[in-house]
């Protein structure tokens, strides 16, 4: 397996300018990262996984080492990293479609191709009959659903997710999780995924980094061998599931 | 909602308002000089229109308001986005704008006089100079206020500067860039009548301003309303069917606070 994102001793310091002192983020990161898995990194908040994953998508520069994806040094965003966030940021001046479509659009893909591309990731994450919708019509389900598909419609190379169902209710939450495993299991999809809740970390990764409370370092790194589908009806009674979540709980609670 | 009754909550305050004129008037309180009644209005309104003068000097009030909005917009649309997306422009033009911001337009008059000549040139000048500073204003809010989020994620799907102005900055700041709009033109109509009422021979303003010396009241009246009732017009036929066909339509911003 080869690794696709390689950090070195990565650190962030920022300077917080309402506590006027400088804020150590991340303090000598170092982890890399195969084709085609699903990674989380979890923590308590202000442990720095969300600045992690801004790092990896080029959106701030770290203080000291480097990060690279596919072997190039990441110095600004791209498109091979696209990314989720929390609060959707679909473009609200465009329809469902021509959110899906705005990264083929950019590379300059031919209206018919885009247009394919744009109903394929459309069915995926079922989103049709929506597709002239514009964000302020959807619910906040079909919102993150109509990200995911933005993202997924550019064909990168890592998929970074920032909490992204955080904002969505339980019910609908647990739905999108089982949706985004299907999709990147069936899109054989690169994914480094921040959350702060760890049985969403356990239930979808293949491996699951945890770190420290701030600074953040990496306090476990667990392998997760549970097979594929998986669902929650399952995972609710499986005793695998629950022993991953109460070694994570333990770490995390443990050493902060 | 029926026509009907669209038509009755368009037309219904008009109503009110035209009614509580008319009552008191009847009422005889002051005198018509003072106070003339809608009947007497609407035959000045009539004998201005039959005349010509009315729409002459409509005509020459709209060319210098359209040409002064015009060019106020083409310097500070442009000047707010400069100065909105690069640093040093900003840091370079803001206190500028800040030392010439809270001048009236109407304070340019004296110069404008002097440099233009008394006439429509003078006019334009000063709308020009009201119509710049709340387009200008409205426009670095509406810059200021683009959520980061939205400029990061197209930046992960690939976009760079250009594509982030054109697909971002450029709707975001439309709410902003409207209201802007609106402003420029409702305070140019303030420097349009403002200015011909003393740097002019002809206009609207210098036809409300002339009939006050020969206490024509009606037709004072009758200058006040078209202002009003052009104003109107702009904004129906023009602002609104912008907005509706943008940001109403974007969820950006909506009609009032109530659900549809």
């Amino acid at each position: 397996m080869t690794d696709l994102l390689v950090a070195s001793a990565v650190s962030k310091t920022y300077f917080d300018t309402v506590a006027n002192d400088n804020v150590v983020a991340l303090d000598g990161i170092s982890l890399s990262i195969g084709t085609h898995q699903f990674v989380s990194v979890i923590g308590p908040s202000g442990c720095g996984k969300s600045t992690f994953l801004r790092l990896v998508a080029g959106l701030d520069r770290p203080t000291a080492g480097d990060i690279t994806v596919a072997g190039r040094k990441v110095t600004g965003p791209g498109a091979d990293r696209g990314m989720v966030f929390q609060e959707y940021a679909l473009l609200p001046w465009k329809t469902t479609a021509a959110n899906i479509e705005f990264g083929p659009r950019l590379k300059g893909l031919p209206p018919a191709e885009r247009a394919t591309i744009t109903r394929r990731f459309v069915e995926l994450v079922g989103l049709k009959g929506f597709e002239n919708k514009y964000p302020h019509q959807l619910s906040g389900g079909m919102r993150q659903r109509a990200a995911v598909a933005r993202v997924l419609a550019n064909n990168p190379t890592m998929l970074l997710m920032d909490e992204p169902f955080a904002a969505v209710d339980a019910m609908t939450r647990q739905h999108l999780q089982e949706e985004l495993t299907a999709i990147t299991a069936h899109e054989r999809t690169t994914v480094l995924f921040i959350t702060h809740a760890i049985e969403e970390a356990v239930f979808l990764s293949d491996r699951v980094i945890a770190l420290s409370g701030r600074p953040g370092r990496i306090v476990a790194d667990l392998a997760i061998d549970l097979p594929r589908p998986r669902r929650w009806d399952a995972m609710a009674n499986d005793a695998r599931f629950a022993a991953y979540r109460d070694e994570l709980t333990r770490c995390i609670h443990g050493k902060t | 909602m029926s026509v009907v009754r669209k038509l009755v909550t368009e037309l219904l305050p008009f109503a009110v308002a035209l009614a509580i004129w008319q009552a008191l008037s009847m009422a005889d309180v002051w005198p018509k000089v003072l106070f003339p009644p809608p009947l007497e209005v609407a035959q000045a309104f009539a004998a201005d229109l039959a005349s010509g003068v009315l729409m002459v000097n409509l005509g020459v009030s709209l060319r210098s308001l359209m040409l002064g909005f015009a060019l106020g917009c083409a310097i500070a649309v442009p000047l707010g986005y400069l100065m909105g997306l690069n640093r040093a422009s900003r840091d370079f033009f803001d206190p500028l704008v800040n030392l010439l911001q809270a001048i009236p337009g109407l304070a340019w008059i004296p110069f404008a006089i002097l440099w233009f000549g008394l006439g429509q040139g003078a006019v334009t000048f000063i709308i020009v100079m009201s119509v710049f500073f709340p387009v200008l204003h409205n426009l670095l809010t509406g810059i200021r206020m683009v959520q980061p989020v939205l400029i990061e994620a197209v930046q992960t799907l690939g976009a760079g500067r250009v594509a982030v102005i054109r697909h971002v900055i450029f709707p975001a700041t439309l709410p902003n860039l409207m209201t802007g709009i609106r402003l420029g033109i409702a305070f140019g109509f303030r420097s349009l009548v403002g200015g011909e009422m003393i740097a002019s021979t002809d206009g609207l303003g210098y036809a409300i301003f002339n009939a006050q010396q020969y206490f024509q009241s009606a037709r004072i009246v009758v200058g006040m309303l078209t202002i009003g009732i052009v104003w109107l017009a702009m904004d129906r036929l023009v602002l609104r069917p912008i907005e509706q066909r943008t940001t109403m339509r974007w969820g950006l911003v909506r009609e009032g606070l109530e659900k549809n």
